[in-house]
């Protein structure tokens, strides 16, 4: 069973989760604030953080930065009710290999936390329109490489959009899961090294008011 | 004579001898402390400082205004007497009175939201550079530099004082601002929630509303319904009221909503209200896109399914208000589904008509 650490300054969410995950993941430890979390992450070394992107002294981001350094095996999940894109870009762009909205379900949850502990990526629908949304059109300015999607790509993350699981998305493009995975795995270290100054200017429209 | 309007209350808050220059404090949101350092120089001017004090003073409390305008020719006759009549001295004197009676007289002010009197302001700076470029000629009353360095002393904390009254107003509205939208929607749904603690799915339905509701304040995301994305979103609430199920938005880019999106709008709303209505689940995933060439709404359940050559040809539902629908305005609808195996309608509209 994968060792899971919850960090959410909800008292309530995180014994709510606590629940749901029972039997499935073995959850050992939780904190609610950064200044919690880092010295029991660095002594837990759980397989995967699930992590709130908003907390009171700093936010998920502030966990990673502190963290991964000293323990790359870590993997981070970010788990929000957030819906600023430049949040959840945000915190994916520290290091984090996916992002779940909280009102996932259970079994995805748990199937969320295996994939990341197996080093792959998971994205939500509303992150993969996040993330459609900030490489659409325009010209690369950097690195090509890095600046744009793949045809390939970007009908992988579109699939997942629409709400399609891997598997189901495996079928329709005739690949292999593993190949859906690489693909979004690729999207998300380029979403992660990307300098695309398209990245500031969309985060900036959707700045808080 | 002319009756003077009153132009300030004597404060009875801050008070030392009369609450004259209190009042004038108040009046015109400076320091009172200010306003007496300015009397005390004046007062060191011949006791000009002494007969204007005691000419406002009578004039506050609406006695004789004769007597106000005679204690005000004392004091500057004092004034006047103490500048050795230098013209230009005079003169700016002069200006600087009269910015002072129009700024009082015209009622403006200096606070946040007030007029600013413009003209009284004007007639004050333009004294000071008359009154500061002479009366160093003059060499009896005070050095250039100190009149500089009173001035600083007067205006500085004034703009202090401005600008931390602003912030503090603004910051009150937002909160004001807050309190209300959270007591329209969050405690309104929380009343209902305690209403209806026996009915799981009414709950539900209620989080889910309020849910949505605060997203789009919070995040100012499809804040309006003059997008496709806001209308969209509009859309997936009402079907989310009617029907009882969760609709997940996702979605890249946006783009007006004119006519023809307002169709197609419509078309994913049928879509939507079909899963909703035959589907039997709970969740509904849609996808809207704004491409360059084509906007695209991807409607799919997990659900039910169905063949679609044995729906009955009379049912128009997704004849007319999805596939119609779309083909009138130069789009296309496809619907992919099979017994078992859930449905996703895609609607695809083109930015330019075919020709």
């Amino acid at each position: 069973m994968k060792r899971v650490f919850l960090v959410d300054d909800h008292e309530l969410f995180r014994s709510g989760v606590r629940g749901e995950l029972a039997g499935s993941v073995d959850v050992v430890g939780e904190a609610g604030s950064v200044s919690e979390a880092v010295p029991l992450i660095l002594e837990l070394d759980p397989d995967v953080v699930l992590l709130d992107v908003h907390l009171p002294d700093g936010g998920g981001e502030a966990v990673i930065a502190r963290v991964a350094p000293e323990r790359p095996g870590v993997k981070f999940l970010a788990l929000s009710v957030s819906d600023a894109a430049e949040d959840v870009v945000g915190v994916i762009r520290a290091g984090a290999r996916g992002y779940v909205t909280k009102t996932i379900s259970r079994d995805d949850l748990a199937a969320a936390v295996e994939r990341v502990a197996a080093g792959d990526a998971v994205f939500s629908p509303r992150l993969a329109g996040f993330v459609l949304d900030a490489f659409r059109d325009g010209e690369p300015i950097g690195d090509a490489e890095l600046d744009e999607l793949t045809p390939r790509e970007r009908e992988v993350l579109q699939l997942i959009a629409r709400g399609y699981r891997y598997k189901e998305i495996a079928a329709r493009l005739h690949l292999s899961t593993k190949t859906v995975e690489a693909h979004v795995s690729s999207v998300l270290r380029k979403l992660q090294l990307t300098s695309r100054h398209e990245l500031s200017r969309w985060a900036h429209e959707r700045r808080l008011i | 004579m002319i009756p003077v309007p009153q132009l300030f209350h004597r404060s009875t808050e801050q008070r030392v001898v009369a609450g004259v220059c209190g009042g004038l404090g108040e009046r015109l949101a400076v320091d009172p402390n200010l306003v007496r350092l300015v009397f005390s120089v004046l007062a060191l001017a011949g006791g000009a400082g002494i007969f204007l004090y005691l000419a406002l003073w009578v004039h506050a409390d609406r006695r004789h205004d004769w007597l106000s305008a005679a204690l005000v020719a004392c004091a500057g006759a004092a004034l006047l007497f103490t500048l050795g009549f230098s013209g230009p001295a005079v003169l700016g004197a002069t200006l600087i009175l009269a910015g002072l009676a129009v700024v009082l007289v015209r009622g403006g002010s200096i606070r946040q939201g007030g007029t600013l009197p413009v003209p009284g302001i004007a007639l004050l700076l333009a004294g000071a550079v008359v009154f500061l470029s002479h009366s160093g000629a003059t060499g009896s009353f005070v050095a250039p530099g100190a009149i500089a360095g009173a001035l600083v002393l007067v205006v500085g904390p004034w703009l202090w004082r401005l600008t931390a009254e602003r912030n503090e107003r603004i910051r009150l509205q937002e909160r004001a601002a807050v309190a209300a939208r959270v007591h329209d929607s969050v405690l309104q749904t929380l009343a209902l929630v305690q209403r209806h603690a026996d009915d799981p799915g009414r709950i539900a339905a209620l989080a889910r509303r309020q849910e949505r509701e605060l997203r789009r304040w919070l995040y100012g995301s499809f804040s309006d319904a003059s997008t496709v994305m806001g209308a969209l979103d509009d859309a997936a609430d009402d079907v989310e009221r009617l029907h009882g199920v969760a609709i997940e938005i996702a979605s890249a880019g946006d783009a007006p909503l004119d006519d023809r999106a307002g169709e197609l709008v419509l078309a994913a709303r049928e879509a939507m209200t079909n899963a909703a209505k035959f589907a039997g689940v709970s969740e509904i995933a849609v996808y809207a896109e704004a491409g360059p060439d084509a906007l695209a709404i991807f409607v799919r359940d997990r659900g039910s399914g169905f063949d679609r050559d044995a729906v009955d040809p009379s049912r128009r539902g997704i004849a007319e208000s999805i596939e119609g629908r779309m083909a009138r305005v130069g789009g296309a609808a496809t619907i992919v589904s099979a017994p078992g195996e859930g449905t996703e309608v895609v609607l695809r509209l083109p930015q330019k008509v075919a020709p």
